[in-house]
């Protein structure tokens, strides 16, 4: 699990050594590490692999979720969302995207920082820090959802009470404050899973060169860029982009706080797609943008496999 | 920095004072300033981020345990005087939720254990084995944690729904394996990977066959690092809310999905029930999360970080 690679990995074998027994033995080395990825790959086929190869397809077709049988429509379910809503949605996914990993991301980085500067019970920090991570989506969900609250949040009780808002604010059910409300319950949930991982990338950087900095006679923020955050640009390239990634298809915050509404302001390609089939019944709509959307994501997954191999990761 | 933060950070090693000896004293009070600063701008992030972090946990718990009345009256009381235990003891007695729990408990276990056989011999295979095509699986596995859910659910209802199998166990365990597998995948294959082959080599001189040396001699040694990852797939299982809501209706239901349905009305949410309901869904993950941090932690930065 260390940064290193293990020692017999310096000039591993073609293969594992094994004399052939019974079950498979008669199969070359090659064969049987394959027959042991089996049941993985069976289990990718029928439950990833088949069902995006069909959504390629049905976005094609015109056909109800509820019933059997389509009818082939061409590009017409493409056309209906480039001509209608696909940039306003685009736009929006962007703008949770990005305000969800870039503030986390600060917030995550400022706490590693600071707890890897030598505080006093990091470790037991770090722990508690985890916590908002650590609970399911749901529970978070609703406990922001309560926070917001119109008539009861504590969120418009504190800010009445410092007299920073004279009226309750509707935070989830007015357009403005909406996917803000959505960002912020996001942030909560992911900037520890951040800290976690800048602050591993952060004790990978030698005291000494902290040390030796200080004594040249360099400033905290000199350090910073001199020293610190070299060490650390691998760490946080792959953070940003990991949590890019699944920010731009995530669910269950914006569908639990607002259902994408209201009046469509926090729609994203997640909430979109699972409306349009399981609400509005049309899968090939569904599929249609979905089909837009992969695509969208296939080019953020070939970046990061580019990142992950250039790391040496995929041996 | 941790050698520098002791109560006289000038008493200097040898080094140090070698090194700052012709800048003298300004260098040194300079270098006390700093350190002074960078403490407290640590101790302020430390408390704003951990203000932002801490108090919304607070405010699960103080609800969880105030009465309705208290509940909803506005301004909210942030230290809550009427404190009592019934919003737990009504969850004890509602029948619907401890199904909810008892379908969460088997599809969660269900998905770990799946979950951890698949990706034991997967990530042998990836760890100890060198053959074509090896890289396009390892990515193909990885890339799969990055495939939308939400469009796969589309396509995974027609398909559930044509075999029959929608509102059932297995369409739920199915479909929570595979987005468990790839990160078990990895976490296994970084454990494989510190076991020495010439310890195979040696099974294999004894006269173990391949099986018999995955099983009776790398299994056991790996069996901490397949708990975890069992461990983390039951979490992910117990914590799911997409599959679940749609690929299963009341009778088959989860959790999480089940609390919606129970608690978010139309009109008027039951807060402090929905509070104490969620604390009791968040205590198993809490629990498993403290025996797994360390391994969680080790395999995030080994399979997905490494720099």
């Amino acid at each position: 699990m260390s940064t290193a690679a293990p020692p017999h990995k310096a000039a591993p074998p073609r293969t594992a050594p094994a004399r052939r027994g019974r079950l498979g033995g008669r199969l070359s080395n090659g064969a049987f590490a394959l027959l042991l990825t089996a049941p993985g790959l069976a289990l990718f086929a029928t439950i990833i692999i088949y069902p995006l190869v069909s959504a390629l397809f049905t976005g094609f077709f015109k056909q109800d979720l509820r019933l059997p049988g389509r009818e082939f429509v061409g590009l017409e379910n493409f056309a209906h969302w480039l001509d209608g809503d696909f940039l306003t949605i685009l736009e929006q996914t962007m703008v949770f995207t990005v305000g969800a990993t870039i503030v986390p991301f600060v917030i995550g980085f400022a706490l590693a920082l600071a707890l890897n500067s030598g505080l006093k019970g990091s470790g037991f920090l770090r722990g508690l820090f985890l916590f908002p991570w650590v609970i399911p989506g749901v529970v978070i969900s609703f406990l922001w959802m309560w926070i917001f609250n119109a008539n009861y949040g504590v969120l418009n009780g504190i800010l009445m009470k410092a007299g920073i808002i004279e009226e309750s604010v509707s935070w989830l059910g007015q357009p403005g404050t909406a996917m803000l409300a959505v960002i912020i319950t996001k942030t909560w949930a992911s900037f520890p899973w951040m800290m976690v991982m800048l602050l591993a990338g952060l004790q990978t950087v030698p005291k000494e060169l902290h040390e030796a900095a200080a004594m040249d006679g360099a400033g905290a923020v000199r350090r910073f860029f001199a020293v610190t955050w070299p060490q650390v640009r691998g760490v946080a390239s792959i953070v940003l982009l990991l949590e890019f990634i699944w920010n731009f298809q995530h669910f269950d915050t914006i569908y639990v706080l607002t259902g994408g509404g209201p009046a469509g302001a926090t729609e994203t390609f997640a909430t979109a797609v699972y409306q349009t089939a399981f609400k509005g019944f049309d899968i090939g709509r569904a599929t249609a943008l979905g089909g837009l959307w992969m695509l969208l994501l296939l080019l953020l997954v070939v970046v990061y496999i580019r990142i992950t191999e250039r790391k040496g990761d995929a041996r | 920095m941790t050698s520098t933060t002791s109560t006289t950070p000038l008493s200097g090693t040898g080094r140090h004072r070698t090194r700052t000896a012709p800048a003298g004293r300004t260098s040194r009070r300079r270098i006390r300033k700093d350190l002074l600063r960078s403490r407290i701008a640590a101790w302020s992030a430390v408390l704003v981020i951990g203000a932002f972090g801490m108090l919304p946990v607070y405010w699960l718990l103080a609800t969880a345990l105030s009465s309705p009345e208290q509940t909803f009256q506005f301004p909210p009381k942030l230290v809550p005087t009427d404190i009592t235990f019934d919003n737990f003891t009504a969850l004890a007695e509602n029948e619907q939720l401890i199904s909810y729990l008892v379908n969460s408990l088997i599809v969660a276990s269900i998905t770990a254990v799946l979950s951890v056989v698949v990706a034991t011999y997967m990530g042998y295979s990836f760890s100890k084995f060198r053959y074509r095509g090896r890289r396009s699986l390892m990515h193909l596995v990885l890339a799969s944690q990055m495939f939308p859910q939400a469009l796969l659910l589309v396509t995974l209802y027609a398909v559930f729904s044509s075999f029959g199998l929608l509102n059932t166990y297995t369409a739920l365990v199915l479909s929570f394996t595979t987005f468990t597998m790839p990160l078990c995948v990895w976490m296994l294959k970084g454990i494989f990977d510190t076991i020495p082959d010439a310890l195979l080599e040696a099974a294999s001189i004894d006269g173990a066959s391949r099986w018999r040396t995955l099983h009776s001699v790398v299994a056991p040694l790996a069996a901490p690092g397949m708990i975890a990852a069992g461990l983390f797939a039951f979490v992910r299982g117990w914590n799911d809310f997409i599959f679940a809501v749609t690929l299963a209706d009341k009778e088959k239901q989860t959790l999480p999905p089940g609390l919606v349905s129970t608690y978010i009305g139309e009109f008027q949410t039951a807060w402090p029930e929905l509070m104490a309901a969620s604390l009791v869904v968040s205590v198993p993950v809490v629990i498993a999360f403290m025996f797994l941090q360390r391994y969680l932690v080790g395999g995030m930065t080994a399979g997905s970080v490494k720099s």
